[in-house]
């Protein structure tokens, strides 16, 4: 074994790899489309809460409060006014006082103040709503209390500059980059086991260890250039670049252990992609975390792209230093090495 | 004294309790080219692969070139060359694009593939994809494939099953061509006509084991009959076949009586066939 050997084995599955139509096509396909979602994605999030109100004579009190205010008021004429706000999406709840208000306050009397809410608000947002509605009681009744609030931002101070939704959907993309790639890969292998060439091979000189070698490194250089590729395209290599191509290193090193695995199991492209679409699933959940936080539980940490989408989400949008990502780093290339290695075994097992 | 290319000691294999390869042994010298005959699934292809490394012998030893091949197979295989019975190429790519892909696996420096290419009646076909070919042409560059390293031994495996007389032809050319060159060929075949033209030396397996062992021409006399068949006109007037067998005191007397009581139409000679022979010993055919 040598490297001239591995070079040739190397040359070779580029070859085979774009003389087949389908996957030259989703490569680059994949690659263009990817990057014009990304770009399409919008790259700001508007942080700004509007809120509705309909009340026929603010007090000087909440005035004031509201001009203080980092929330937005949209001021309704009427209550009917509110209410089409609200149901028309343009501000997701409303507080629609009585006109009698001060009246009714005078006389000591019970308010009663609609909460106008459009169908989407989470739970957690009406009490958040409800909490303000009870600040803007004790303003109006003049007993607000005397309470100084410091705030404390543990971590990078994001207030401002939220990660965009097209910077969430980074990992996703890169993801499914690499999968392709290891679908890819996988039937290659498979395709060369059903039609022999493998057998042929290893008749000459070539010994297992070298046909693997060969077959790694092609996959993880392959699936690394890509995935690359697609980061530096869209902007993301501007934070931490080292850190985020050692992490796809390792991706690409454990997406080549899985497509190792799909081929020992799958004879022809259909039987490939079944169970490449069951591993695509499964590397794919992490990224749903990203992009929607708090869906997924600790259990995410057990799927072994939960390290990669989360040091490269983190490097990038939220200045994760090296310390801090050695953990992940380290697990990452042990979930690579582990999968590399039952792949290899599995394989060999197909071969004899 | 003559080296010897291969040796086949007691070699075993079975494939669960079917006994694929029964405690064969044999020899092949260097320089000889040995037809392997036997019907499918007699264990030919089995015996290939314990001798070119792809299968560990259950029990006995090959060595091949002086090299023991279970404990030694990367050695081996950098000095044969394998013509698989099926065609395992690379089919998108082009032959020469096969070709230099082995080439750079068994370490062939300044490799010309055109002129292999050549050889084996290709050229001008390199830079076509396999795909494209005729099922005759992938046989010639699957030849071509197992000259890359000029092997020493060159396994083929039915080299010429299903092919066209010219292809059939140019491929047993190429054969004599390696043998003149000093190459041992192990044929593998069931085409007896083939073994009686190319092969010093052809071994009848089956069943696992080897029934025949030995030159064509020794296994026909000690085997076979030598017979004259003859044509000749009946007294209504239809032809009738005589067979007169040779070799024997009375022989001439009956060639004699042939031409003097009846008109001869044809008559020719005869000899066994290796198919006849093999079905002697077998008790079936080659198929």
């Amino acid at each position: 074994m040598n490297a001239r050997m591995i070079s040739a084995l190397i040359g070779k599955d580029l070859k085979l790899y774009f003389s087949n139509r389908l996957f030259a096509l989703v490569t680059v396909l994949g690659l263009v489309s990817y990057t014009a979602i990304y770009f399409l994605m919008p790259a700001t999030v508007d942080e700004t809460l509007e809120l509705g109100l309909y009340m026929a004579n603010v007090p000087a009190p909440l005035e004031a409060l509201l001009a203080e205010s980092d929330l937005r008021f949209y001021r309704a004429d009427s209550i009917d006014a509110l209410q089409q706000a609200v149901l028309e999406g343009d501000v997701p709840a409303g507080y629609a006082f009585p006109d009698d208000l001060l009246v009714q306050l005078s006389r000591g009397e019970q308010v009663s103040v609609q909460l106008l809410l459009s169908p989407n608000v989470p739970l957690e947002f009406v009490e958040i709503y409800e909490v303000i509605l009870r600040e803007f009681a004790f303003v109006i009744s003049g007993q607000t209390l005397d309470i100084e609030m410091n705030e404390i931002v543990l971590g990078p101070d994001m207030a401002g500059r939220q990660v965009a939704p097209r910077q969430r959907m980074l990992p996703l993309l890169a993801v499914l980059v690499l999968m392709v790639e290891c679908l890819g890969l996988a039937s290659l292998i498979a395709a060369e086991v059903e039609a022999g060439t493998i057998q042929a091979l290893l008749i000459t000189p070539l010994t297992m260890v070298g046909l693997f070698l060969g077959k790694g490194v092609f996959g993880t250089l392959f699936a690394f250039v890509q995935s690359a590729l697609l980061i530096t395209i869209t902007g993301g290599l501007l934070h931490q670049p080292l850190l985020i191509l050692t992490a796809l290193l390792f991706g690409s090193a454990m997406v080549t252990g899985v497509a190792f695995l799909i081929a020992s199991t799958g004879r022809d492209l259909m039987s490939v992609m079944g169970w490449g679409v069951l591993a695509v699933i499964l590397l794919v959940l992490p990224t749903f975390n990203v992009l929607m936080p708090g869906l997924a539980s600790n259990w995410i940490k057990l799927i072994p792209s939960h390290y990669l989408v989360d040091t490269i989400y983190r490097a990038m949008n939220l200045e994760l230093p090296w310390m801090d990502a050695t953990q992940n780093l380290v697990l990452l290339l042990i979930y690579a090495a582990a999968l590399m290695a039952l792949g290899v075994v599995m394989l060999k097992r197909k071969l004899r | 004294m003559t080296e010897l290319a291969i040796i086949a000691e007691d070699l075993t294999y079975a494939y669960g309790q079917l006994m694929a390869v029964d405690h064969i042994s044999f020899d092949v010298a260097e320089g000889e080219i040995l037809g392997f005959l036997g019907p499918n699934g007699a264990g030919k292809s089995t015996t290939v692969k314990m001798l070119t490394g792809q299968l560990l012998p259950k029990a006995g030893r090959a060595t091949l070139l002086g090299i023991d091949v279970a404990r030694h197979p990367k050695q081996v295989q950098a000095q044969i060359g394998v013509c698989f019975e099926v065609a395992n190429l690379y089919e998108t790519m082009s032959g020469i694009d096969n070709l230099e892909l082995f080439a750079s696996l068994f370490g062939v420096r300044d490799f010309n593939a055109e002129a292999l290419l050549k050889r084996v009646g290709l050229d001008g076909r390199g830079k076509d994809k396999v795909s494209g070919y005729s099922k005759g042409l992938k046989q010639r560059l699957m030849v071509a494939r197992a000259l890359v390293n000029r092997p020493q031994i060159l396994f083929l495996d039915e080299p010429t099953e299903g092919l066209d007389p010219t292809s059939a032809q140019a491929i047993r050319s190429l054969i004599l061509e390696e043998q003149a060159r000093g190459a041992t060929i192990f044929l593998t075949t069931h085409d007896m006509h083939e073994a009686d033209m190319l092969c010093q030396r052809v071994a009848f397996i089956d069943r696992g084991k080897i029934v025949a062992l030995d030159t064509p021409h020794t296994l026909k006399q000690q085997y076979g009959k030598r017979t004259i068949r003859a044509e000749v006109l009946g007294d209504d007037g239809h032809l009738q076949t005589r067979e007169i067998i040779l070799d024997r005191q009375e022989t001439p007397a009956e060639i004699e009586a042939l031409f003097r009581d009846a008109e001869v139409v044809t008559i020719h000679s005869e000899e066994a066939t290796l198919e006849s022979i093999f079905i002697q010993l077998t008790g079936r055919e080659l198929i």
